[in-house]
Parts: structure tokens; sequence; C-alpha cells
């Protein structure tokens, strides 16, 4: 660490700064100047000190020459002034007792003429951080909130502040609260009207879920009164202090729909602001104010595009950074709005990779059947980049629109040319996707085999690729000529294999190849379930022997368990809920949509909102940790043999908690789902396995399995509803701000639902005739929103919210319930569900 | 909360600490080890701006050769971090002379510390207009050491206009020779496939004013973009003048720009700061007038030997001529030997970036020049054919020459004492990011 060089420093020894004898040099320096008032001492002082906070600044310790530099604060130049305060303030937290030494001349500066001055004394004496001395600085701040200079004001506005951060009590029993409101409203000066705000705000926040009343005052914050003072004083304020009222602005609940508009009218210019901040800020409350109000909140995507284009393009990458994420939260909401943009997303050469990583993202999630050519053409460039994590992205972008459209044709070809461009990574990312692409397309299993078939097992050495080829080769072991051979050859090295992962599925691959080629892959299945039992893994060795086992007891239930008939995966689970997403889409213009998770998940404890999160939360963010984006493959690649059911085993492995319990070991949930998924009930397997019968109804279990069907009734009583319930919509509206989710579920809406879901107003009707009123909806095919209450028969006014987003393409409810009562909330759901699930039986 | 950052923190590539401020308690004092530690020591540099480790986020970036870097421990609003480090640069170099690195903030360190404590009180922006605050931060840098006694006298005048309705502007200003000099600076953007069409192609511009103007000037800029044109006919009940118009795709202003007039009459109209300042910046998709054609052919003869050939045309006016273009194809990393033929300028072969830099002074338009050249190989085992070609880029300036087409019709200038002024428009084009796949 080296010292600033003494270039600019009149300073006597350049030399390299040793400490103590530095210190103790400064000191003896200081002291000789301290009372002398000969011309040119200031000069000389301010060598002196700009050498203390230089070293300051690298982190030697010169809290030793504390006093000494109080002595020669006495001084009339400002520069000197500033520098003294600095010091102060860095070393006053550490040297309380030498702290007060300077308590008396800030004191004295804050009654100086100069409200320069007075401002810079004030500062320093709140960021003094001393608890003991917090009594010097209540009356210097009521003065300065009283001072005749705006600066001094701006400055006791923000002293309010570090006081509460100090002692919370002294604040609050001197009334700065108070007073700050009411500067707030009758100030002239914009930025003390800022700073008041800003306070007051942090204040009322962190005292919300302490206090009732602190809690109306931040609801008082947003009362339409103030909203529009602020808002009618816009212009005055500085672009930082926009940002603030805009964030506050965002917050606020419009009581009917002219509200609305007049904050939009007000707002408009300010998204030509030249400050990108401004623009996010502005492009929030749009959004914000807007929700309620579906067309409107689609035209305000339209009108914010422009804008948010042009600020990606300029300013410094890491600006662009920050507002790309904002774009592509808003392109991940709503892909159809940006499917004309695509070009835009097209990534430069030069872009950093964490750039070129959200275009890739945004690029995959607008692709639809007009765009998709372009998109994976220009995808396919990417294949070649240099940058090897952005080569992979792309290819897996190219796999996840292949994933998502239903003409496949095209793009499937592309993805076996990138196996032809025989590099390694992309061989290995391809194989995965190829993979997946099977599983949900099997039609294409012939071309894909073909090409794949080709490949040699020993230049893949990517476990998950390795793993993805040696399903295949289980899974399409009739096609492949050489599937047992090169399984053979793959056990043999079954030592060198360092994946628990790749061994895993070597032994099911053998056992699926085995039942559709037994005379070839005998003797490598012996050789397989061999090495699994001795498997030191513990997973490992558990399959090995529930295969074995199952084979002793059975070989053609061996053969129903290993090879079901499988149905192709209609849609990959999406890892992020929709509960999350939207959490961060109320955090808009912050970290959170940066790190795509909510703030929560990040922020220190003391920094959490007042909400409180449900379990299902907290297990979600531990799903998050792994930050991983292409999360679908990590949850399939654990355990991809058995098709489609397994891949809901990482969701639920404690409800099948007990079924394990039957076999000698502990951890081996992946073979006890062997048996959920393909039987009914999941019995518990004993010492003495007895499989129960297999069931022609697969599916049924499959479908709890995956949370979809109708799940186990509640045994709470039944509960009626009124059918005369009624809600007016602002209440509906605060009551929906206030409580929180109860319930969030996803479920299954019958096709003959979907078909009769044409319009919004069918499903109305059909909900009335179960008591459940609807109170907005929205949306156009095949996505629809509502917003459903409903009211207890007991003639309590106890309500029940929902939010209800459908989507008919995926054939899915997204179901949100908020209940006064809580504790009914199951009970209700439940009638809930039933009742949707009967929509469109007649 | 817009930043309430809790420490900003300005490091040399070393990683030594030139400048720390603490301006929150609720991080510890080791950030800056924990930022040495995660990020500069790890392949993390670079990879994203912003970071998080433990409960803090770390927001940084690299200017010239010093990072700053932010530290939050709440939900910070990232936009306005950044603008926030890039207004405080703006600020420290209209402070240093233009100036900002390393030495320059070694050199001006108590002015920073300074500056520090009044942009940003208690990890919330409070003001960073230069020309307010160089009414009453009068430390000079080091240009003229203590060269005048500072602020001895008390700035009431200071203190008011912090926040005053004209804040960008200080009252009293005269000129002897009251002038404005307008610079239209644009660049191009182009990503052009290996077939010849174009995939992607804008131009983002800036109106960049530097204004000596006594008084407080009311001015009018007037442009040929196509919303304006018509609002003027609509207001004046007259046809539209023909001749090109232009769609500008999205605006944003200076915040000294009226921008109620601006939506409702469409015209820009401004009192100015004093000096130079950025008046506003645009973005164009549709219409652009691509200054360069590039035509490369590349042909791989066998294993060891490439044909590269790029032909260059200057498509804009004959009497214009463009300055310092640079062509650069990319060739693999086993070139060995390469000899050219060029029809104008000068190429040769940098092994560092594994390129084809042919360089041409001056290029004169309504012209065309080839570079042709043979590059000899190593013929190596371990790649087999896979080398992937990146594009070839391309850079150049056009004096003169808008892309976009945008022209100034007029600036007016008004003031109560009704001086005259003297107008200076400039216009110019560079290349953004000019990529042409082959």
């Amino acid at each position: 660490m080296a010292p600033p060089p003494s270039t600019a420093q009149k300073s006597p020894s350049p030399s390299q700064p040793s400490g103590k004898s530095e210190v103790s040099d400064l000191k003896l320096q200081l002291r000789q100047l301290a009372g002398s008032r000969a011309p040119g001492a200031d000069d000389s002082k301010r060598d002196l000190f700009k050498r203390v906070i230089s070293y300051m600044t690298v982190g030697i310790d010169v809290s030793a020459a504390f006093s000494e530099m109080v002595m020669c604060s006495a001084t009339s130049d400002i520069v000197l002034k500033k520098m003294c305060y600095l010091y102060v303030g860095n070393y006053a937290r550490c040297h309380p007792d030498l702290a007060l030494l300077t308590i008396n001349f800030l004191q004295k500066d804050c009654r100086d003429e100069d409200p320069m001055i007075r401002g810079l004394a004030l500062r320093s004496l709140c960021s003094l951080r001393v608890p003991n001395l917090v009594e010097y600085l209540v009356a210097p701040l009521g003065s300065g909130l009283k001072d005749g200079s705006s600066y001094v004001r701006m400055v006791a506005a923000l002293g309010v502040l570090k006081l509460y951060h100090i002692s919370a009590a002294t604040c609050f029993d001197s009334d700065f609260p108070v007073m700050l409101k009411s500067l707030m409203l009758t100030d002239p000066d914009a930025q003390v009207v800022a700073n008041c705000l800003l306070v007051l705000q942090e204040i009322w926040n962190l005292e919300a879920n302490k206090s009732e009343e602190a809690s109306r005052e931040r609801e008082a914050l947003l009362s339409k009164q103030i909203i529009y003072y602020l808002l009618n004083r816009i212009k005055e304020f500085n672009e930082w202090a926009q940002c603030l009222i805009l964030e506050l602005v965002s917050k606020y609940i419009p009581s009917d729909s002219n509200d609305i508009f007049d904050i939009m009218n007000l707002l408009e210019d300010r998204l030509q602001h030249a400050n990108g901040a401004v623009v996010l800020a502005t492009i929030k409350v749009f959004l914000h104010l807007t929700m309620s109000m579906n067309d409107v909140h689609q035209q305000v995507y339209e009108r914010l595009k422009a804008p948010l284009l042009t600020l990606v393009g300029s300013g410094s990458s890491e600006q662009s950074y920050a507002v790309l994420s904002h774009l592509h939260l808003l392109v991940m909401r709503a892909p159809m709005l940006f499917s004309s943009d695509y070009k835009h997303f097209y990534c430069q050469f030069s872009d950093p990779s964490y750039v070129k990583k959200l275009k890739l993202e945004m690029l995959t999630a607008i692709a639809n059947e007009s765009n998709t050519y372009e998109i994976v053409t220009e995808l396919c460039e990417y294949a070649g980049n240099v940058d090897v994590p952005i080569a992979r992205e792309s290819i897996r972008a190219v796999g996840k629109i292949a994933l998502q459209q239903y003409d496949v044709n095209a793009i499937v070809d592309r993805l076996l040319q990138f196996l032809e461009m025989e590099k390694d990574y992309i061989t290995a990312e391809t194989l995965v996707l190829v993979k997946d692409l099977l599983r949900k397309y099997p039609q294409w299993s012939h071309d894909c085999i073909a090409v794949v078939g080709n490949i040699s097992s020993k230049n893949v050495q990517e476990p998950k690729a390795k793993a993805a080829l040696i399903w295949m080769l289980g899974e399409y072991s009739q096609d492949m000529p050489d599937a047992p051979y090169i399984l053979e050859s793959l056990i043999e090295n079954w030592d060198e294999e360092n994946a628990a992962e790749v061994r895993l599925h070597l032994l099911t691959a053998a056992m699926k190849c085995f039942f559709k080629r037994p005379p070839e892959t005998q003797k490598a299945l012996g050789a397989a379930l061999a090495a699994g039992q001795a498997d030191t893994h513990q997973d490992v060795h558990d399959r090995a022997l529930l295969y074995y086992r199952l084979l002793q007891y059975d070989v053609s239930v061996a053969e129903r368990v290993v090879n079901p008939p499988k149905q192709a995966v209609s849609v990959f689970a999406d890892t992020q809920s929709s509960e999350v997403k939207d959490r961060i889409f109320d955090e808009f213009n912050s970290l959170s949509v940066v790190y795509q998770k909510p703030s929560y998940m990040f922020t220190d404890k003391e920094h959490r909102g007042p909400f409180e999160f449900s379990e299902e939360m907290g297990n979600l963010s531990l799903g998050q940790e792994s930050m991983d984006n292409t999360p679908r493959y990590d949850e399939s690649d654990k355990d991809l043999l058995l098709g489609t059911s397994e891949k809901e085993e990482n969701g639920a492995p404690s409800a099948n908690g007990s079924t394990a319990s039957g076999y000698s070991a502990p951890h081996d949930y992946n073979s006890s789902l062997v048996s959920l998924s393909s039987q009914t009930r999941p019995e518990p397997a004993t010492s003495d396995p007895s499989l129960p019968k297999h069931s022609s109804h697969g599916n049924i279990a499959i479908d709890d399995l995956l949370g979809l069907g109708v799940p186990a009734a509640p045994t709470t009583p039944p509960l009626s509803l009124n059918p005369k319930a009624a809600l007016d919509p602002g209440t509906f509206q605060r009551k929906w701000g206030q409580l929180v989710i109860s319930i969030s579920q996803e479920c299954s809406i019958d096709p003959q639902g979907v078909a009769v879901l044409t319009t919004p107003q069918a499903l109305i009707r059909h909900m009335q005739a179960s008591s459940i009123q609807c109170i907005a909806s929205g949306g156009q095919s095949p996505n629809f929103k509502f917003f459903f209450f409903a009211q207890k028969d007991d003639k309590s006014p106890s309500y029940f919210l929902v939010e209800c987003i459908i989507s008919t393409a995926a054939g899915k409810a997204q179901v949100k319930v908020k209940a006064d009562d809580a504790s009914a909330s199951e009970a209700f759901f439940a009638l809930f569900q039933s009742a949707l699930s009967k929509f469109g039986m007649l | 909360m817009p930043v309430a950052a809790s420490a900003i923190y300005f490091l040399n590539l070393r990683g030594d600490v030139l400048i720390n401020r603490l301006y929150r308690d609720d991080v510890g004092g080791n950030m800056v080890d924990a930022f040495r530690m995660h990020i500069m020591q790890t392949k993390e540099l670079g990879t994203c701006p912003v970071r998080q480790i433990g409960g803090c986020s770390f927001l940084y970036m690299r200017i010239s050769n010093v990072y700053i870097v932010i530290v939050v421990s709440s939900n910070a609003n990232v936009a306005c971090a950044f603008k926030f480090v890039v207004e405080a640069v703006a600020l420290f170099k209209s402070y240093f002379g233009g100036q900002f690195d390393e030495d320059a903030i070694r050199n001006n360190f108590v002015l920073i510390y300074e500056l520090l404590d009044e942009i940003m009180d208690f990890g919330y922006p409070q003001n960073l207009s230069p020309e307010i605050l160089k009414l009453y931060i009068t430390q000079e840098g080091v240009r003229s050491p203590f060269s005048s006694k500072p602020s001895d006298k008390p700035v009431p005048n200071a203190t008011l206009q912090v926040t005053g309705a004209v804040g960008w502007r200080r009252e009293g200003l005269l000129y002897k020779k009251n002038e404005v000099f307008l610079d239209i600076v644009e660049s191009v953007n182009l990503l052009m496939s290996s077939k010849g069409s174009v995939l992607r192609c804008d131009v983002t511009g800036k109106i960049l004013m530097k204004c000596f103007l006594s008084g407080m000037p009311d001015l009018k800029l007037g442009l040929n973009d196509k919303i304006g044109l018509e609002k003027e006919s609509q207001l004046k009940s007259r046809p539209i003048k023909s001749g090109k118009t232009i769609e500008l795709d999205d605006v944003t202003f200076h915040q000294c720009v009226n921008l109620t007039r601006f939506n409702s009459e469409k015209t820009v109209s401004f009192v100015p700061p004093d000096g130079e300042f950025e008046l506003m910046k645009y973005r164009i998709t549709e219409g652009v007038n691509l200054p360069f054609r590039v035509l490369p052919t590349i042909k791989e003869l066998g294993r060891t030997r490439m044909e590269v050939n790029v032909k260059v045309k200057s498509v804009f006016g004959a009497k214009m001529f463009a300055l310092g273009v640079v062509v650069k194809v990319p060739v693999p990393k086993q070139t060995a030997k390469t000899s050219f033929q060029v029809t104008s300028g000068r190429a040769k072969y940098n092994a560092s970036i594994d390129c084809l830099v042919w360089k041409i002074r001056k290029f004169p338009g309504q012209t065309e020049s080839t570079m042709s050249a043979e590059v000899e190989l190593i013929s190596t085992m371990a790649e087999k054919k896979s080398w992937t070609r990146p594009p070839i880029q391309m850079e150049f300036q056009v004096p003169m020459f808008t892309a976009s087409g945008l022209r100034v019709r007029f600036l007016k200038v008004w003031e109560k004492s009704g001086y005259n002024t003297v107008e200076w428009v400039r216009y110019i084009t560079k290349a953004g990011s000019y990529e042409i796949r082959c």
C-alpha cells in the first residue's frame, strides 16, 4: 500500500511512512503550529493535514494525533476546517473520550455567521456517531432545522436521520419527525423538502413494524395530498430528488382511473430526462399505477420501449447492464410485446459477457413463430464465439427455443449441426439439449439417434453430457445397434468414472437396454450391478441394490418399473414461482431485478421489509441459490432416468420419506420414487419386498406428485359462502395490499374448460354459481387474469380474495388466495379449486 | 431508497485505496478487503459489475485506471448508483481540467473528499451540478495551488442557488463576444451478416453545446425531425417545405430543456448552462445512411494458407472525406506470415489482437479502396477446422456528415439586452460498433 506520492505536497520526507515514527513526527509538527498566528501558518497546516488524511486513507492509524488536530482546528480557513472535520468524523467513534474535545468547537461553529460553516459543522457534529454525545446534538439540530439558510436546513434534515441511527429514542423525544414533516410541506427549498422526505421515509420504514403509529405515518406519506404536493413541484427538484419522489409515487394507490391518468400525463415528459435513473423511476411509476388496468398496462409497455432501448444504448456498459436487467424483467413478463424488437437484442462483438448473457435470455424469451428463424440463425453465430461461456449459453438458448416451439424441425437440424462442429463444449451442451428435446418430442428420435450414435463416448467428458448420452443409449437402445457394447465398455471403466451422476445413469441405462436386448446386455448388466453394489456412493449403491432385488423378485415387474410406457413431457417446470416474480416486479428499479431474486433473499435481516414470508417462500429461496440460469436442466439431470414422474422428486422428497424407510439405506428417495411413480398407492416397502399391484391409473398418481391434481381434501368443516357477497373495488384493492398471501398454487384446467374459456365472462358466470364473485378481469386468449372474492356465510366480514391467472395454452391456472381469516383459506381454496375444475363440464 | 450508499471507494488497478469515504455504519471497515479478495483477485473481475458478498452488494465501475466501488447493504437503486458515479466523475473532471485517473486523484484527494461530502450525505446523493458546487467549493486543483484565499467571504448566493429555479446557470455572466458552438456527434452501429444483409443498424447521436453567452438567454433549437416540422407547419398552417425529414426514435434532453414545451409544441427551448454540456441525445433506426460498405472475401486455401480480400467503398458525398479509417480483419492465432497489397493506406499484421490492421488516413467520398492479403498459417494438429471468424471491425470519422441526415435548421437566441450572437455548427459521424461478419 503506497501513500499518495508526495509530488503535490511540499512534504519534507518523501519516503514511505512506516507508521509510528511518522505519526509522532506529525504530532510534534502539529503541536508547534497549533498556537502559531504567523502568516503562512495556515499553509503549513494544510500540508500537515493533507499528510494526516492521506495516511488515514491508506489505513494507517493516525488517531494518536487527535488532540493536536483539534488544537489546530481553530482557524478561519474553510479547507483546513473541512479536513479537520473529516478526520474527527473518522476517529470519533473509536475514541469517544477524545470526541468530547471536539464538541466545543463544533458547537461554536454551528453558530458561525457563515451558513457554509454552520452547515459543515452541523454535518460533522451529527457524523461523530458517539452515543454518549447525543445530548449535545439536539439543540444545534433544532436550531439548524429553523435556520434561515436552506443549506443548513438541508444538512439538519439529514442530521436527524443520523441522530435516529445513533439513538432513536432521543430523536422521537425531541419531536424531530414532526418538525421534519411540517418542514417538508412548507419549505420553499426543494432540496430541503427532498431530504425531509427521505429521512421520514427511512425512519418510518424501519419503525413500521415496531409501532402502529409509525406504520400510520408511513401510510400518511403516501396520501393523495402529499403525493400531489410533491408531484406538482417535481420540476423544482434535482434529478436525484426526482428519483426519490418517483419511487414514493410508485407506491401510491390511486383512487380512480382519472387519478392514474393525471399522474401519468404529468410525468410523461420525465421519460425524456437525460438521467437514466429518473427515466427508470418514471417507468416504475407507470408500470405500477396501471397494474389494475390490463389494456392500459400493455400500452404502457409499448410507450416504455423506446426510452428503455435508448437507455440501453447510451452510457457505460455498467449502466446499460442495469437498464438491460430491467428490460429483461419486462421482456420475461410480456415476451409477445417485444417480439418485433428482437434485433435490438443481437449481441455486439464488443459487448461484455454479462450484457450478452441477458440479451441471449431475452432473445430466447421473445422467439415466436414469426421470428424464430432469424433468432436461431443469430444464436448459431454465437455458438462459434470465442467466449466459451457465451457459446454454451447460446446453444442452450437454441435448445430452449426448441422446447418452446411447436415447429422444431429446423432447430433440430441446427442442433445436430452443432454436434458436427467437433468442439468438446459444444458437443457437451448439445447432447444435454438433444436429451431434453427427445423427452418432449420423442418423434424426433430417429433423426437424433442417427447423429448421436456417431459420437464416441470418449469425446464426451463433462458429467452432464455423458449422463445425457448414456440416457439416450438406454432409452433408444433398440435403435442404436452399438448401444449394448458402448454401455459395456463404459461399465468396464466403472472405477474411472468420477461423477456419481454418470454411474447412476449407467445402471439405469444397462437395465433399460437389458429389457430390450437381453442376450447382448446380460453380461454388462451383471458387471454394472456388481460394481454398483460395491460402489461407495450411497445413491449408486442403493440403486444397484434396488435393481438387483427387483430382478430377483420378478423380472416382468422390474421391466414395468424401469421401462414403463412414457408420455412426452409437455411443459418443463419453471423454477421461479410467479409469486417470486411478482415480488421482483414490485421491487422494480432496485438490486432485486439485477440479482433476479426478491430483496429478502440477499439483504441483511435488519433490512428485511415488514413482510412475513411463508414456509414455501423460504424453501424457494433455497432452490434459487444455485443461480444457474439453466436450472431446469439441473433439476432434471439429477435423475433423468425415468421419464416424467421423477422430475418432481426434488420438489417432494419429504412427502415420500416414509416410503423410503423400508429400505436399508437412509437416503434413497430416488429408488422410493421408482415405486411411487408407477403405482397408485405408495405403500411402504418392508424388508420383505412385496410390491403392490401395478395399476393402469399410473397417470393420476403422477399428477398427484406433480401437484397438478386435486390435493387431499382438507379435514376442516365445510365452508359455506355467502351467495350475495359484495365488495367495492376500492376496498378490494386496499385489502389486497394489506393482506399476505396465504395460498399460492398452480392448478390445471380441464381441456374442456380451456375450450370454453374464450372470453373472461364465461368463467365469471361459472364461478358465480359457486358464490365466488369476480371483481375485475382482463386479458385475451391464451392469457387471462381474474380477481375474485367471496365472503363467509356466517355474516362475519371475513373475505377471501383471489388472484387467478389462467394460461389456456398450458392449461394451467396460477391461483393466489389472500384471506381475512387465514385459517379458513385452505378450505376456501379447496372449494375454489373444485369449482374451477368443474368449469367446462356440462 | 434511491441509493443509500454505505461507502464509496476509489481503488487503483492493484487494489490500493486512493479514497475511502464511509457514509454509514452498516458495513464493516474491511469492505475494501472483501472487494479485493473476492472480486479483484479472481476471474470475477469484469464478469458482472454488480456482485454480492456477504450481506453487501458491490457496484463497481472502471474508469481509466481507477475502480470506483459503491458498497450498499440495502436493496439499492442500481441505475441511480451507476449514474451517480458517472456524474461524480464528470464533476471531478471539470474540477481537474478534464483528467481523471490515479494521478489526478492522488494529487487532488483533499478536494475529492471535500466534494464527496457535498455530493452525498449519509449515502443519499445531494447536488452534483458543477456550476453550483464551483461557487462554494473553491479550492482550486493543483493547477494553481492556493492562489486565492478560499472563501473567507460568506457565499449566501451559492446556498440560495443550490436548488434555485435555474439551478444550472449563474446570474450575472458577461462575455465580450457572445458565441454558441453546436456539435452534432453521431455514432453508427452496424451489424452485417456474412451474406451482406444488414442485421442491425442504428445511430445514437448527441448534440453537444458550448455556450459563452451573457445574462440569462433563452434559446430555441430547430431540427429537421419529422414530428417537429409537422407540428410547426400545423401551427403556422402552411405545408411542410420539401426536403429530407427524419424520424427520431427517442430523445432525451439535458435538464435545462423545457420538456413540457417540447411535448406540446415539439420545440427544443432552454436556458443553457454556462460552458460545455450535452444538450440532447437521440436514437434513430430508420433510414440510416451507412458511410461505408465493406465487401470481404476470405478464402481458406488448404490448411496453411488464406487469401483475404477486402473492398471498402465510401458512399457519402464526393466533396467530403473520412479521417482515421481503420479496418481490422481477424485472422487465426497461428498466423505465421502475411503479405499485403493495398490501393491506399498501409496494412500490417498485429499479432497481439490477431488482426490484419489496415489504416487509411484520409478517405475521400464516392471512392473505393481494396486490400488483398495472403496469410500463411502454421499447421497444427490441435485445432481441427474450428477457426470461428470474429467479425471485421471498422473505425472512422466523417466530418460534416450525419448518418441520420439530421440537420440544424436554426438556433435562436433571445436575451433581454438584445445582443448579437455568433453560432457555429459542426457535424461529425463516428463508427460505434461497426461490424461485418465474414
